[in-house]
């Protein structure tokens, strides 16, 4: 069936073809060709000048592309790469010195906290005596601030105090 | 002049790839040309698709691997260019109507161009109506003068398949013509 099919092909070309040769004489054809197809005056002379220009320009937007690490596909939304770009760069930097400072303070805190553990004995005297007149003070004034309670009490209650510091 | 294979080898091997290429260009420019602008007619539009032809053999020459003839992946790519153009650009490439016709005949008597007549009117209106691979595939046979087994590589069909639309395409071609 299919051979039965391609066999009338064939013929049925070659009957087609004898057709349109009588019909489209080479001359006619020739004319349609020319009439159909002229190019512009001296269009062929520089066309190929034309094409190697055009590769060149296409070279090197396709370097400068490159360059700014971005295929041509994306650059209609490199404005906002750019912006989330900024955002990412400020807010890191915000939280890394955020972070930052407060590393400082704990190790501030804990450089005092080791400091006073490691302080020697001497040491803490030292600074006793260094402030000791501040300390006196502040007993002088406890002093006499019991002074002033116990001129407020009675004698019964005095002789018990006694007994009690006795015992 | 040097062959195809000659040029295409040099150019592969980096000697000279301007002038090679160049010299590739100039040899087939007319017939692409050509070939472009039967399907397009209109010359801003085959100039622009012939660059991109040549700018795409360009950036693939270097792995073309000489498999089938330069001329078969030529036309090729010509063809593909030139229906991804007209997709593009959503032309319709319909036969003349009778007023474009009378235009045709003033336009081409009055050019310095030779004076059509009224057959080669109707072999333009008939080939202009024809679905874009029939046309493709008679303008390759009567032009070029293609093998079908060319035609075929070229549109991306079968030896068959071309001969079904050269075919096809000179059946509706001489109905067109009985009709004027």
């Amino acid at each position: 069936m299919e051979q039965h099919t391609e066999d009338n092909i064939e013929k049925d070309l070659a009957e087609d073809r004898a057709w349109a040769e009588s019909l489209l004489n080479k001359q006619s054809l020739s004319q349609f060709n020319l009439s159909k197809t002229d190019a512009p005056f001296n269009y062929f002379d520089s066309f190929s000048d034309k094409v190697m220009q055009r590769i060149e320009r296409e070279k090197i937007e396709k370097t400068n592309s490159k360059i700014f690490f971005l295929p041509s596909f994306m650059r209609p939304i490199n404005k906002w790469a750019v912006a989330a770009a900024f955002i990412i760069v400020v807010g890191g930097s915000f939280i890394f010195l955020n972070n930052s400072v407060s590393k400082k303070t704990d190790a501030s805190i804990v450089a005092n906290n080791i400091s006073l553990q490691d302080l020697s004995s001497e040491e803490i005297e030292s600074y006793v005596d260094a402030n000791e007149w501040i300390a006196e003070i502040d007993v002088q004034t406890q002093m006499q601030k019991e002074n002033a309670r116990l001129s407020s009490l009675d004698e019964k209650q005095i002789e018990e105090i006694k007994k009690t510091i006795t015992q | 002049m040097a062959s195809d294979q000659e040029l295409i080898i040099q150019f592969q091997e980096s000697i000279n790839r301007e002038a090679n290429f160049t010299a590739l260009l100039k040899k087939h420019q007319q017939k692409v040309y050509y070939q472009i602008k039967r399907m397009v007619t209109d010359h801003a539009d085959a100039d622009d698709i012939a660059q991109l032809v040549w700018i795409k053999i360009w950036d693939k020459l270097d792995g073309f691997k000489m498999e089938s003839e330069f001329t078969t992946w030529l036309f090729r790519i010509a063809y593909n260019e030139t229906l991804n153009y007209i997709q593009k650009q959503k032309k319709q490439l319909t036969s003349p109507s009778n007023n474009d016709l009378i235009e045709y005949e003033h336009a081409t008597a009055s050019s310095d161009s030779p004076k059509s007549t009224e057959i080669q009117i109707g072999l333009d209106s008939a080939i202009s109506q024809l679905p874009e691979k029939q046309k493709v595939v008679f303008m390759l046979r009567y032009y070029e003068g293609f093998d079908y087994e060319k035609i075929a590589s070229i549109v991306g069909t079968t030896i068959g398949g071309a001969k079904a639309n050269y075919h096809q395409a000179v059946k509706k071609v001489e109905g067109f013509i009985k009709q004027l």
